[in-house]
């Protein structure tokens, strides 16, 4: 188990961190010159209106002030008024982020399905593998958008298997998880739709990560098996499989599970790419559309919230690690 | 972002799986590597050269651009929605009438050379930033590393878009926005090398021959540290392009006439259905010069490990 | 020693049921016969192993000998199956190891043999074992179960093995650590275990330890013992009979006394004579075997010594002799791949004795050149928990250097000897103590590593060019890089090579070179021969004897090997976790040690015809450093106070020169010092 100190740790730092993100996102917002009142109230108000709203959300106070009353806002969750929907950025993003989650999590599952794929063909040296690896190679290259392009031209337009847009299933469930929803409510026709529509932003957004992970993987796998240690494994008469299991893959598992966060963590940056594409209801498309108005409430509150997950997600892999490495919470 | 940039540090393959017999230390090698360089072959040296000679004709494609563009590529110049090769538009024509070929070729300059300018800025400032942790040790190091921990702890492609989105649309705004986030993984990687450099007993035996600091520095450390910051750079400047053509996807690259391959996807977007050539063009020459820089990424690492 | 006591004692019924249906074959546990083996390396082929003939008999120990390049760790890993995949081995001749045909066998009877009827031991415990997995838990992968595994680990001399069952590798001593692979490679009672090595990365007293345990191993288990080494003197002291290889070839091979005492094999002999021991001739530069030339060996039909050997006639370079019985007797079992085997029995096996050394100019009696006193050194580090702790480096050293005089530092790891030298070379600074002595480039250092100590990129010109004052004009800085490379035995051609680009033994000498271009008044050496081959090192051991006396140096010198501290230093000094234990005159530490620390030094070192006696225990954490004399609880002869009292080196009583010289005076660190 990992040492107390390490998670006190890895637990302070994660809040460093969400404080240093905060800090960016504050300062941003006063370089940005967005202006709340004229968003709000509109260009033509008065100056009294003006200078009683200004009152009201406190823009006068000094900095630090403001700093803190920024930070008070993420913490009660209050991330102010988006300028374009006129209405707080924390009630959109509650209604778009289980859609972003749904689309990164099947991806997630897809990457890693992938690049375990890239991973073992490339060792074992499969027949018609290379082609396999090659296109994936050839895919991450691409950016995200552009396989999504592809994938609609191909999947829909030529084809016509896949839908090229909206979700699908069932909607309105308690989850916002169209796929989950669907299966909770018992309707698998649904959920078979839900999924047919999350396949392909899916798929594009897996290509990248996929490589990365699965090479990650094949190195660290390469590297254990040239090991001493598992000379040693070999030389006392256990079975490949034994080899493997006990002594290759727990210390290959390392590098690999740190890529997978690290990717996953990207994934949460992709999707402002994809979700535009295939008009995906999610915050990436939400972020998208805040971005040519400079809604700047909006734009800091999506960073926050994602990149707040991505710090998460790196610092939970951290402690995985070090129960997969006793040495890790030792240096 | 597919950012497949590899936070390895510098971890070299260990040799043939042989239990090597006890005797002369291995030689130097330095390098971070993303792939075991393999075996050098002649058919490996002239595909490397091919594929570097390739991205250095992009380059000058790159720069003459505006002479080799048949078109105006800013003033509508035929019928809209042309298929490639209607009408003597190579590429065909956008949405509203505009060479495609005039468009892209401009567009490629400005993905291209802002790439290679964004690149050797973060490689120089995370090259100094790493130069002087790394030299420096003690309470300078753990500043400076702490920093740059703190930038790599962050999602780059979020805060890109933040710094983009708060300083306005413009070529300098997404430079800026870009290098902000892309100099810590420089900074990082050469620090390791410097460390790893540092910890040679040679630097202590240059100390002990009577060698003074910035020599050492000049003379025993950096170019050491050269082949690495190369290597490091001309694996990722594929990643640069992609991320430079997500931000102008996302409209934050220049504003709207001006040609760039990002917002011309994502312009061209509505036209799948009917000329899907208008999005896909664009995006292709990304994934084309993405491509390319991978590859003769690989290509020069493989060239740098071979040359002792 | 008790170590070995108990495998006997705890060893429950020799054979155990799993082996009752199998019974041993009669006959000899390996047979190889005509082996040739071959090995893929980046894409090129080389045969490594050249038509082995060898017989491993039932309870047998054999140590093969050889020098790196020899094949011999190759043929260790042939004999196990274990030959990476990936250099695409092919094996020609035989190759029988308990009973199966490995060249024929199936991958699951090779893997059954392995788990049942081969042990291993390799030489790195660190690397050999999985980090990720508790040390109890490996050696019950193969020895079946918790119970037995803690059996086998009790036997191998393993304190507390219930608790250390449950301990990561990086929480284990390097000789707990070579303890529990031991463990493993007896699990299951195998027919015969190979040993690679095993003692090469451990300190000197572990050594005699390990040694013990192996060579006990065969008394109660009954199983064979392959053992590979590079030190004919440790493999006499285990070895029944001894197979000396070169370039994958065996060269010589008798009983254990047979190759010791008739030699017969000019190999042999030089291996035997650039042995260093404890009564190698200090007056005489060491004869070494000479290195083998550039381009030389492996090519042509001849014997592959040829090039080296100081009896090499015409017929060596054209006719590849065969391995004959010598003697007139067939069944004789020392046998010598040598046409002129025959004619060299007797005076031509004798050591070769070079022209003496000039004698040393009397050492300078006026002020030392580096005066010590009470230096101590802590380091904050982490333990192996990952806790804070205090490493205490040196803890209160008190020491001179007299101008020309060289002082042999010899310790165990942790004992602080290269924290000594480095803080006398002003690169480590954090200690307290007074410290007076030459700074800059006054003081020079020779590192362990001569490969890593040169800058990669630098050319051998460049690296001797910069060490002269700013200011030298071009062509006087290329004569005297020229003068000081004739000076360290190396050509003018030499200037314009990378270090990359040279041997071991060349970069240790070019690294010299730079210490010695402007000569120090100081030159400190950190283990700078412990990474060579022996005849190289030998060579180099010359080199800085000869150096110090034609420059007028003073030299402190660290090695965990007494044999070289014998022939460098004129003084020896002793250290044990932080202290200096005891000091004085080469010849007086070696042949009346007076510390029982120093003595069982003197005890563990190899020597052919001489069993080492084992101390018991190891070295004590310098994390966590005894009370008292840090030795007490490894020492012999300890009494109740010693774990109280702390003795500084003193002048030792009985029958020395009670004298004011430092250079004469033979000092010991113990309570019981007046008695002998």
């Amino acid at each position: 188990m990992p040492h107390l100190r390490f998670l006190a740790v890895r637990l302070a730092s994660l809040l460093g961190l969400l404080l240093v993100l905060s800090f960016v996102l504050f300062f941003l917002q006063e370089v940005s010159g967005a202006d709340p009142v004229a968003a709000t109230i509109g260009g033509n108000a008065s100056p009294e209106a003006v200078a009683a709203a200004r009152e009201r959300l406190g823009l006068d106070d000094p900095a630090p002030e403001r700093y803190l009353s920024f930070v008070g806002g993420l913490v009660t969750g209050d991330l102010g008024t988006s300028f374009r929907t006129r209405r707080p950025v924390m009630d959109d993003i509650s209604a778009y982020l289980p859609a972003t989650l749904e689309l990164v999590l099947v991806a997630f599952a897809a990457a890693l399905v992938l690049g375990m794929l890239f991973a073992v063909s490339s060792m074992l040296r499969w027949r018609l593998s290379g082609l396999f690896r090659g296109l994936l190679f050839l895919g991450s290259t691409a950016p995200t958008f552009m396989l999504g392009i592809v994938g609609l031209i191909v999947f829909y337009k030529l084809l016509g298997w896949l839908p090229a847009s909206g979700r699908g299933g069932v909607t309105g469930g308690p989850t916002g998880m169209t796929i989950l929803d669907s299966l909770l409510a018992g309707d698998v026709g649904a959920a078979g739709d839900a999924l047919a529509h999350v396949a392909l932003p899916a798929l594009a957004l897996a290509v990248g990560p996929a490589l990365a992970m699965g090479r990650v993987l094949r190195s660290s796998l390469t590297e254990t098996l040239r090991s001493d240690h598992v000379r040693t494994a070999t030389a006392k008469g256990l079975t490949e499989f034994q080899v493997l299991r006990r002594h290759v893959l727990r210390n290959s598992l390392d590098a690999a599970l740190s890529m997978s966060a690290l990717q996953l963590g990207f994934m949460f940056g992709g999707v402002l790419l994809i979700e535009g594409v295939f008009t995906w209801g999610g915050l990436g498309s939400y972020l998208s559309a805040s971005l040519p108005v400079a809604d700047f409430p909006a734009i800091a509150g999506v960073t926050f919230v994602l990149g707040g997950l991505y710090v998460v997600v790196n610092t939970v892999a951290d402690v995985l690690q070090s129960v997969a490495d006793p040495r890790i919470s030792v240096s | 972002m597919t950012d497949v940039l590899v936070p390895a540090d510098g971890r070299v393959g260990a040799g043939a799986g042989l239990p090597a017999p006890a005797g002369p230390a291995p030689r130097w090698r330095g390098g971070a590597r993303r792939r075991s360089a393999g075996t050098d072959t002649t058919a490996r040296r002239a595909l490397d050269r091919t594929l570097i000679g390739l991205l250095l004709l992009v380059t000058v494609v790159a720069v003459l651009a505006p002479v080799l563009a048949p078109y105006d590529p800013v003033q509508p110049v035929g019928v809209p929605k042309l298929a490639p090769f209607a009408d003597g538009h190579v590429l065909g024509t956008d949405q509203i009438g505009r060479d495609t070929l005039s468009r892209v070729l401009v567009g490629l300059r400005t993905s291209w050379l802002l790439a290679l300018v964004v690149t050797t800025v973060g490689l120089l400032v995370g090259t100094v930033v790493g130069l002087v942790a790394g030299m420096a040790g003690g309470w300078v190091d753990a500043v400076l590393m702490r920093t740059t921990e703190v930038f790599l702890a962050l999602p780059s492609m979020l805060v890109a878009v933040a710094v983009a989105a708060a300083l306005g649309p413009g070529l300098a705004n997404t430079f800026l926005a870009v290098t902000v986030v892309w100099w810590p993984y420089y900074a990082r990687i050469i620090r390791g090398e410097v460390r790893g450099i540092m910890a040679r007993p040679h630097v202590e035996a240059a100390r002990m021959a009577g060698v003074g600091r910035l020599r050492v520095m000049r003379r025993h450390v950096l170019p050491g540290v050269v082949p690495t910051a190369v290597i490091t750079a001309s694996l990722d400047v594929g990643n640069v392009v992609m991320v430079l053509a997500s931000l102008s996807f996302l409209g934050l690259g220049q504003p709207a006439p001006a040609p760039e391959l990002g917002s011309d996807t994502s312009r061209g977007l509505v036209e799948i259905l009917d000329a899907w050539w208008i999005p896909l063009v664009p995006g292709l020459v990304v994934m084309l010069l993405s491509l390319l820089s991978n590859l003769a990424g690989d290509a020069v690492r493989n060239r740098l490990a071979h040359r002792r | 020693m008790d170590v070995t006591a108990s495998l006997l004692a705890e060893a429950p019924t020799p054979r155990d049921a799993s082996r009752t249906d199998a019974p041993r074959a009669v006959g000899p546990v390996a047979r190889l016969q005509g082996l040739d083996v071959s090995l893929e390396r980046n894409g090129v082929r080389s045969q490594i192993l050249h038509g082995i003939d060898l017989e491993i008999g039932r309870g047998e120990i054999v140590g093969v000998v050889g020098e790196s390049g020899s094949g011999k760790s190759v043929m260790s890993m042939a004999l196990l199956g274990l030959l990476p995949e990936s250099s695409r081995p092919r094996i020609d001749g035989t190759l029988e190891v308990a009973g199966l045909d490995l060249s024929t066998a199936s991958p699951q009877e090779v893997r059954e043999a392995r788990r049942t009827r081969l042990g291993v031991v390799f030489q790195d415990p660190m690397t050999s074992l999985n980090p990720t997995m508790h040390v109890g838990t490996q050696v019950a992968e193969k020895a079946g179960s918790r119970e037995e595994a803690i059996r086998l680990m009790r036997a191998v001399g393993i304190p507390q093995p219930e608790r250390r069952y449950g301990c990561y590798p990086h929480e284990l001593s390097g000789g707990l650590r070579q303890r529990v692979m031991i463990a493993m490679a007896v699990a299951g009672d195998p027919e015969l275990v190979v040993a690679d090595e095993p003692t090469t990365a451990l300190d000197v007293t572990v050594q005699a330890q390990v040694l013990a345990l192996l060579a006990g191993m065969r008394d109660q288990l009954g199983c064979s013992l392959v053992f590979i080494t590079h030190d004919l003197g440790v493999a006499a002291q285990v070895a029944d009979r001894i197979v000396v290889m070169y370039k994958g070839r065996i060269v010589e091979t008798g009983t254990t006394r047979e190759v010791l005492e008739s030699p017969r094999h000019p190999y042999t002999m030089g291996l035997l004579g650039s042995r260093l021991s404890l009564d190698c001739d200090r007056t005489r530069p060491l004869w070494a075997l000479p290195a083998e030339a550039p381009g030389a060996g492996g090519s042509g039909s001849g014997c592959a010594f040829a090039s080296r050997c100081r009896f090499a006639v015409e017929a060596c370079t054209t006719t590849a002799p065969a391995l004959t019985v010598l003697g007139d007797d067939p069944r004789s079992a020392h046998a010598a791949a040598c046409l002129r085997a025959a004619e060299l029995a007797g005076e031509a096996s004798a050591p070769v004795l070079l022209p003496p050394l000039p004698p040393l100019a009397a050492p300078d009696r006026g002020a030392p050149v580096v005066q010590a006193a009470d230096l101590e050194c802590t380091f904050s580090v982490r333990d192996e928990r990952g806790r804070r702790a205090r490493l205490a480096a040196l803890r209160g050293v008190t020491f001179d250097l007299q101008p020309g005089e060289s002082v042999a530092i010899v310790g165990e790891s942790g004992s602080g000897k290269s924290t000594l030298l480095r803080v006398a070379g002003g690169l480590e600074r954090r200690f307290t103590g007074s410290l007076r002595g030459p700074r800059g480039t006054d003081v020079q250092m020779v590192f362990q590593d001569a490969g890593s100590s040169l800058t990669p990129w630098l050319t051998v010109r460049e690296v001797l060019h910069e060490r002269l004052p700013g200011g030298t004009p071009r062509d006087v800085r290329e004569e005297k890089a020229l003068a000081i490379l004739d000076r360290v035995g190396l050509p003018a051609a030499v200037l314009d090579a990378l270090p990359g680009e040279l041997s071991g033994g060349q970069r240790q000498r070019v690294a010299l070179a730079r210490a010695t271009i402007v000569p120090p008044q100081v030159l400190l050496c950190d283990e700078p021969t412990s990474a060579l081959d022996v005849s190289v090192a030998a060579t180099v051991l010359n080199l800085v004897n000869e150096l110090r006396r034609d420059l007028g140096i003073a030299v402190m010198f660290v090695t965990h090997d007494l044999a070289v501290a014998r022939i460098v230093g004129d003084r020896i000094a002793v250290m044990y976790l932080g202290r200096i234990v005891e000091v004085g005159r080469a010849e007086d530490v070696i042949a009346h040690p007076r510390h029982p620390y120093t003595r069982n030094l003197v005890a563990a070192v190899p020597q052919p015809g001489r069993t080492a006696e084992p101390l018991a225990g190891e070295p004590a954490s310098a994390l966590d450093p005894p009370t008292g004399c840090a030795f007490h609880p490894r020492c012999p002869v300890a009494l109740p106070e010693c774990a109280s009292t702390v003795v500084g080196v003193q002048l030792a009583a009985v029958g020395d020169r009670p004298t004011s010289d430092v250079t004469l005076r033979h000092e010991v660190a113990c309570v019981r010092r007046g008695e002998s």
